[in-house]
């Protein structure tokens, strides 16, 4: 083989080699977004589960209300961020409306964090008849934003 | 004297009229407790097309289900399109029976087989508050249902088959109960949970043996849960203030909200209830008999 023919194939040879490294460092990135946007959502979740627990079974726990609301107002404000790349397969239960509607999940995400601020002044405030309205005030924010962007149980990807 | 006359003839007029004309003019019932009794029943979500945005209780709202699709009624006052023209008699036949004024049979998507145990009075204060309600003129939509899902006169046959519901009888030790009492008929009749929770059988009534058990093909599609206290499928590691809480926001246990349509009837019904209704619900459910049945689309 010629010299020019050796330094064709050592090229072709080495953009197949790259290629096959790209894509498979890819799919793991996708995967890894996935894992971490599900981590900031579970985090949501057990910070909401945990006031549920304090105020239905009525633990001596209320001073801790604020802070698990506190907690849901900070990774509120990264959903917008963990959510920016464009992943709708694989293992999530996001809906491509997320990104055909960036501006409205964005504006979702930040009213959850308003009412989670909202929680945690008035849990803050030791006025306890101001807790439940501001617990159900920032719940509906989940059922919102839950209902235009997240999978339904019937097509999660849990069932599958 | 004949004035006398005249007066007294009149007043036995009136009388006669109030004790033989139909329905609508007897004593109404009582609108504020319809209006919680419609709570109680998920809020008549499924007679608003909120998706459309359409006006409460004027129908059109399409129920997907495995015999096709039907679209819920016109169940506001307005005389020509809903049922303002309706007596207490028609209503109470409507809700008990499934027929309609003229005799036609309801097709069981409209939950009669579970109203059917509804006392009369709580019938006729739901109809007082739907006569509250503003009128609406909205046609209602023909249903697109395959045939002969779609044929009236079969369902007078799958009534006779398919009715009343089989339902587990209460153990002695809370037969006497008057809370577990309660929770039964607001669970079997008012709010209809077995409607959605208990899967069917092939021609759509509910499956005996599985009450509350859970149905992969719920209205619309959707996954509807085992509610029965099965520990390992079901909601026996539930506790009471987990169903409670449940109920009163929408949160689970693991501090996930429930969507679907769940969500839509516990924001608009279930969360209206009084403690002590959903005491009783509580009480009640943890009563059935548990059936292992894990609920998945597979």
């Amino acid at each position: 083989m010629s010299a020019i023919g050796r330094m064709w194939l050592v090229g072709l040879l080495s953009a197949a080699l790259m290629v096959m490294v790209a894509a498979p460092l890819s799919a793991q990135s996708d995967e890894a977004f996935i894992q971490y946007r599900q981590k900031v959502m579970g985090s949501q979740g057990a910070n909401m589960g945990a006031i549920g627990d304090i105020l239905k079974h009525q633990l001596p726990l209320t001073e801790n209300i604020a802070g698990h609301a506190r907690n849901i107002e900070v990774t509120a404000g990264l959903i917008a961020a963990a959510f920016k790349k464009n992943i709708s397969a694989g293992a999530t239960d996001a809906k491509a409306a997320i990104w055909q509607n960036w501006d409205e999940f964005a504006d979702m995400a930040k009213n959850t964090a308003d009412k989670a601020a909202a929680l945690a002044a008035a849990a803050q405030s030791g006025d306890m008849s101001r807790v439940g309205p501001a617990v159900k005030a920032l719940g509906g924010t989940c059922g919102d934003c839950h209902k235009k962007f997240r999978k339904p149980k019937e097509e999660s990807y849990k069932n599958k | 004297m004949l004035r006398c006359r005249v007066c007294l003839w009149a007043c036995a007029g009136v009388v006669l009229c109030l004790l033989f004309v139909p329905g609508t003019l007897r004593a109404q019932g009582d609108v504020t407790r319809g209006g919680y009794l419609v709570q109680a029943s998920g809020g008549c979500r499924c007679h608003t097309d909120t998706a459309q945005g359409a006006q409460p209780l004027a129908g059109g709202c399409g129920l997907k289900t495995p015999f096709g699709i039907f679209y819920s009624t016109n169940i506001t006052p307005d005389r020509e399109t809903g049922i303002g023209a309706w007596s207490d008699e028609d209503f109470l036949r409507a809700m008990r029976e499934g027929l309609a004024p003229d005799g036609s049979h309801y097709f069981p998507v409209f939950p009669y087989g579970s109203f059917s145990g509804m006392t009369t009075a709580d019938l006729l204060d739901i109809k007082a508050w739907l006569f509250a309600q503003p009128a609406v003129h909205q046609v209602n939509t023909p249903h697109a249902v395959w045939p002969p899902f779609g044929w009236r006169w079969t369902i007078g046959v799958w009534k006779r088959i398919s009715l009343p519901y089989p339902r587990p009888v209460l153990p002695p030790a809370q037969a006497g109960d008057p809370q577990v009492r309660r929770g039964a008929y607001l669970v079997n009749a008012v709010a209809h949970c077995a409607e959605c929770h208990t899967p069917r059988n092939l021609a759509g009534g509910l499956k005996a043996g599985w009450f509350m058990a859970g149905s992969a093909d719920g209205p619309e599609g959707e996954l509807a849960p085992n509610i029965t206290p099965d520990a390992a499928t079901g909601i026996g590691d539930w506790s009471a203030a987990d169903l409670r809480w449940l109920m009163q926001t929408g949160f689970l246990p693991d501090g996930d909200d429930v969507q679907g349509l769940m969500a839509e009837l516990i924001e608009h019904g279930y969360s209206k209830l009084t403690p002590e209704d959903m005491n009783a619900i509580v009480a009640y459910l943890q009563t059935i008999p548990p059936i292992e049945n894990r609920v998945s689309k597979d």
